[in-house]
C-alpha cells in the first residue's frame, strides 16, 4: 500500500517514514506544497498524510485539489495547529481523519489502516496474523477457524495491535487510543492491564498463546513469533 | 455628588460668607461714618459762628428751621451728644446730633446748641439689607445659571468621552479613537485614553500572537521528539536492554506530559483572552457529548469498578457552544470525578435544563473548596497529572457565563460539581 507523506519538518518526516515502512507501507515523501502538488498529479496513492502548515502553501488547499480531482486517496490530516480550531474545518473539506501533533506513531498506523480499509476494500478485506483471521467489517475474529467473542474495547485493542505488528506500544498510546486523546493517561493506566489480561486470556483459551508480550514499565508488543 | 452641585455649593458658600461679612461691616461701619461726618459739619458751623462773633457781627436770627440752633443763657453740658426731637409732620421722634458750646458775644456768656438730623438708623438698616439681599439673590441665581450653562456647554466633550468609555468593549480589541475637543484638559484626557486603549490593543495582539505561536510552533519539536523516541523504542537492540528501554519509555511519557501541559495552559490563556470567536459556536447537545465521552471512558470506569448513573431530562434544547470547549468541559468534569473516586464507588451525572451535575463518591479533600479551581492544584502531590482540569472547567464556565459550584456532603462522602447554565 502506497502512501504520500507531506511534511516539511525533516526529522519528523524521517521518523514517520521509517515507522510506516517498518509496518509495511510504501512511502513517498514531499517536503513542500509544490512537491506534494506534483506527486499528487503524477501518481496514485492509497492515502495522503497531510501536514497543514507548509512553508509554501496551505495544506488545506492540497486537500481541496484532491477533492476536486475526485482522487480515490484517503486523506489523514496532521496538524500542529490548535486542535480546537482546525479539526472540524479539515474534516468538513473532506479529510478522512485528523491527528493533532504530537501524535503516537502507533496511533497514526491505526488510523491509516482504518482509512485504507474503509476506502478500498469495502468489506472484502480481512486481516491475517499468525493463527488469527479478522473480518473488520463484520467485527469478527477467528482463531484457527473458531470464532472468538470479544467485548468492543477488547476488539478495538486487538485491532490496534494488528495495525502495529511487532511494534512496541506504550501504555499511554493504548490508553489514549481506547479512551480518547484527552484522557489523562497518568491517572488511567490501570485499566489497560485489566483489558489486556482479559484479551490475552481469551486468545490463550483458543490456543493463541503468547501473542502479546509485556515490556515491563513501557508497554506491550504483538509478537510475530 | 455631582460635580456641578459640588462646585455650586462652594460658590454659594463663598458668596454667602462674603455677603454676610460685608453686611456686618456696613451695618456697623456706616452709622459711624455718618456720625463722624455730621460731627465735622457741626464743628465747622461752630467755627463759622465763632468767627462771626469775633468779627463783631451778631448771631444769625433768620434761620430756616428753629431746631438748627438752640440758644440758652443757662449753662448746658458742653460737647457732642445725641438727642431726639419731634418731627411734627410724621409725629415721631427723630434722632439728631448736637454740639453745644459756650460763646461770649459781649452780652454775657451764652450756650449755643447746633443740631443736624441723623438718618434714622432702622431706615438705614432696612435699605442696606434690602440692597444686599437683592444683590446676593441675583448673584446666586447667576452662579447657578452660569454653572448649568458651563456644564451643558463646556463639559459636553467630557460627557461624550464618558459615554464612549462606558460602552467600550475590551474584548473587541479596537482602539477608542476619541476626538480632540477644543478644551485643553479634555483634549489631554482623550489623548491619554486613546493611547491607553491603543496600548491595550497592542498588548492583546502580542499576547494573541504569542499564544498562537506557542501553541503551533512548540508542538512541532515536541512531535519530533515523540516520534523519534517512539522509533527508538522499536530498536531491536533495546529489546534485551531493559534499563535503557525503561528510560526511553519514561522520556516518551514525560514528553507526552509536557505536550499536554502545554496544550492545557494554551487553552487557559486562550480562554482568558477571549480568543474563541463567537462565530465558532454551534448548537451542541450536551447529552450527546456526555454519552460520547462516557462511552470512551467506559474502560476506565470498568477498571475501577465504578457504578455510573446518567440522568438526563428529556427534550433538552441544545446550547450554543464551541464544540471543542463543550467537549473539554465534559471531559474534565468526568475525569475529575473518576480520578477522585474510590474503587467500587459511584459516579452520577445529571443533566437538566438548569444545570449539569457530576457527582462522585470519594475521600474528603482537605483545604478550601474555592481553591480547588486554582491552577496546579493537586489533591495528590505524587500524581503526574498537572492539576489543571478544574481550572479549565472554571474558565470555560466563566467564558460562557455559567456558574460552577462545588459541594461536599461529609456523611456520605459525596462530592458534587454543579455547572449552572443560567446566569
Amino acid at each position: 500500500m502506497k502512501v504520500l507523506l507531506v511534511e516539511d519538518e525533516a526529522a519528523l518526516r524521517q521518523a514517520v517514514t521509517e515507522s510506516l515502512r517498518q509496518t509495511g507501507y510504501v512511502v513517498e515523501v514531499a517536503a513542500s506544497f509544490g512537491q506534494a502538488q506534483e506527486k499528487i498529479a503524477l501518481y496514485r496513492y492509497d492515502c495522503v498524510l497531510l501536514d497543514l502548515t507548509l512553508p509554501d502553501g496551505d495544506g488545506l488547499d492540497l486537500l481541496r485539489e484532491l477533492k476536486l480531482d475526485n482522487s480515490p486517496a484517503g486523506v489523514l490530516v496532521l496538524t500542529a495547529r490548535d486542535g480546537l480550531d482546525d479539526r472540524i474545518k479539515g474534516l468538513d473539506l473532506g479529510a478522512d481523519d485528523y491527528l493533532v501533533k504530537p501524535f503516537h506513531l502507533s496511533e497514526l498506523n491505526a488510523r491509516l489502516r482504518a482509512i485504507i480499509r474503509r476506502r478500498q476494500f469495502q468489506g472484502q478485506h480481512h486481516l491475517v496474523f499468525r493463527d488469527l483471521l479478522v473480518w473488520p467489517e463484520q467485527n469478527e475474529v477467528l482463531v484457527r477457524g473458531e470464532s472468538l467473542t470479544l467485548t468492543r474495547k477488547e476488539y478495538d485493542l486487538l485491532l490496534y495491535f494488528l495495525a502495529n505488528p511487532g511494534r512496541v506500544l506504550t501504555k499511554e498510546a493504548i490508553a489514549e487510543h481506547l479512551c480518547g486523546d484527552q484522557v489523562d493517561a497518568a491517572d488511567s493506566l490501570d485499566f489497560i492491564y485489566t483489558h489486556l489480561k482479559n484479551l490475552r486470556k481469551k486468545l490463550q483459551e483458543r490456543g493463541a498463546d503468547n501473542y502479546i508480550r509485556t515490556l515491563y514499565g513501557v508497554g506491550y508488543k504483538l509478537s510475530s513469533e | 455628588m455631582n460635580l456641578l452641585t459640588a462646585t455650586t455649593r462652594y460658590y454659594l458658600l463663598l458668596t454667602t460668607g462674603l455677603f454676610v461679612l460685608a453686611s456686618a461691616l456696613l451695618y456697623a461701619g456706616l452709622p459711624q461714618v455718618l456720625r463722624h461726618e455730621t460731627d465735622e459739619q457741626l464743628l465747622s458751623e461752630r467755627l463759622t459762628l465763632q468767627r462771626r462773633v469775633a468779627r463783631g457781627q451778631p448771631l444769625p436770627t433768620d434761620l430756616l428751621f428753629a431746631y438748627q440752633l438752640g440758644r440758652s443763657r443757662q449753662p448746658r453740658r458742653l460737647g457732642y451728644s445725641d438727642t431726639l426731637l419731634l418731627d411734627e409732620r410724621e409725629q415721631e421722634l427723630v434722632p439728631f446730633r448736637q454740639l453745644t458750646f459756650r460763646l461770649d458775644a459781649g452780652r454775657g456768656p451764652e450756650w449755643l446748641t447746633l443740631r443736624q438730623s441723623l438718618v434714622e438708623r432702622h431706615d438705614l438698616r432696612r435699605v442696606l439689607l434690602e440692597v444686599l439681599l437683592g444683590a446676593l439673590g441675583l448673584l446666586l441665581l447667576g452662579v447657578v445659571g452660569l454653572n448649568r450653562w458651563v456644564a451643558r456647554r463646556l463639559w459636553r466633550p467630557f460627557e461624550h468621552t464618558l459615554a464612549r468609555l462606558r460602552s467600550y468593549d475590551l474584548h473587541q480589541h479596537r482602539p477608542l479613537g476619541l476626538p480632540r475637543p477644543p478644551i485643553t484638559q479634555f483634549a489631554e484626557l482623550n489623548h491619554a485614553l486613546n493611547q491607553l486603549s491603543e496600548r491595550l490593543v497592542a498588548d492583546y495582539e502580542s499576547l494573541r500572537q504569542f499564544t498562537e505561536n506557542a501553541s503551533h510552533e512548540t508542538q512541532t519539536p515536541l512531535a519530533i521528539i515523540q516520534a523519534q523516541l517512539e522509533q527508538l523504542l522499536q530498536a531491536p537492540t533495546l529489546a534485551a536492554d531493559e534499563a535503557t528501554l525503561t528510560l526511553v519509555g519514561e522520556l516518551l511519557k514525560t514528553t507526552r506530559r509536557l505536550s499536554r501541559l502545554h496544550q492545557s495552559l494554551t487553552l487557559l490563556s486562550r480562554l482568558e483572552n477571549q480568543q474563541f470567536a463567537p462565530a465558532e459556536a454551534v448548537p451542541v447537545h450536551l447529552e450527546q457529548v456526555l454519552r460520547d465521552r462516557l462511552d470512551l471512558l467506559g474502560p476506565l470506569l470498568e477498571a475501577r469498578d465504578l457504578h455510573l448513573t446518567l440522568d438526563v431530562e428529556p427534550g433538552l434544547p441544545p446550547h450554543l457552544l464551541h464544540p471543542g470547549l463543550a467537549d473539554s468541559l465534559v471531559q474534565n468534569l468526568l475525569q475529575n470525578a473518576i480520578k477522585h473516586n474510590h474503587p467500587g464507588g459511584i459516579l452520577a451525572v445529571a443533566l437538566s435544563k438548569a444545570a449539569l451535575e457530576v457527582s462522585n463518591t470519594g475521600p474528603a479533600i482537605a483545604g478550601d473548596p474555592n481553591r480547588f479551581f486554582e491552577r496546579f492544584r493537586k489533591h495528590n502531590a505524587a500524581s503526574d497529572s498537572p492539576g489543571l482540569g478544574l481550572s479549565i472547567v472554571q474558565h470555560i464556565c466563566s467564558y460562557y457565563g455559567f456558574r460552577v459550584r462545588y459541594d461536599y456532603v461529609a456523611g456520605t462522602s459525596w462530592h458534587t460539581l454543579r455547572v449552572e447554565f443560567t446566569t
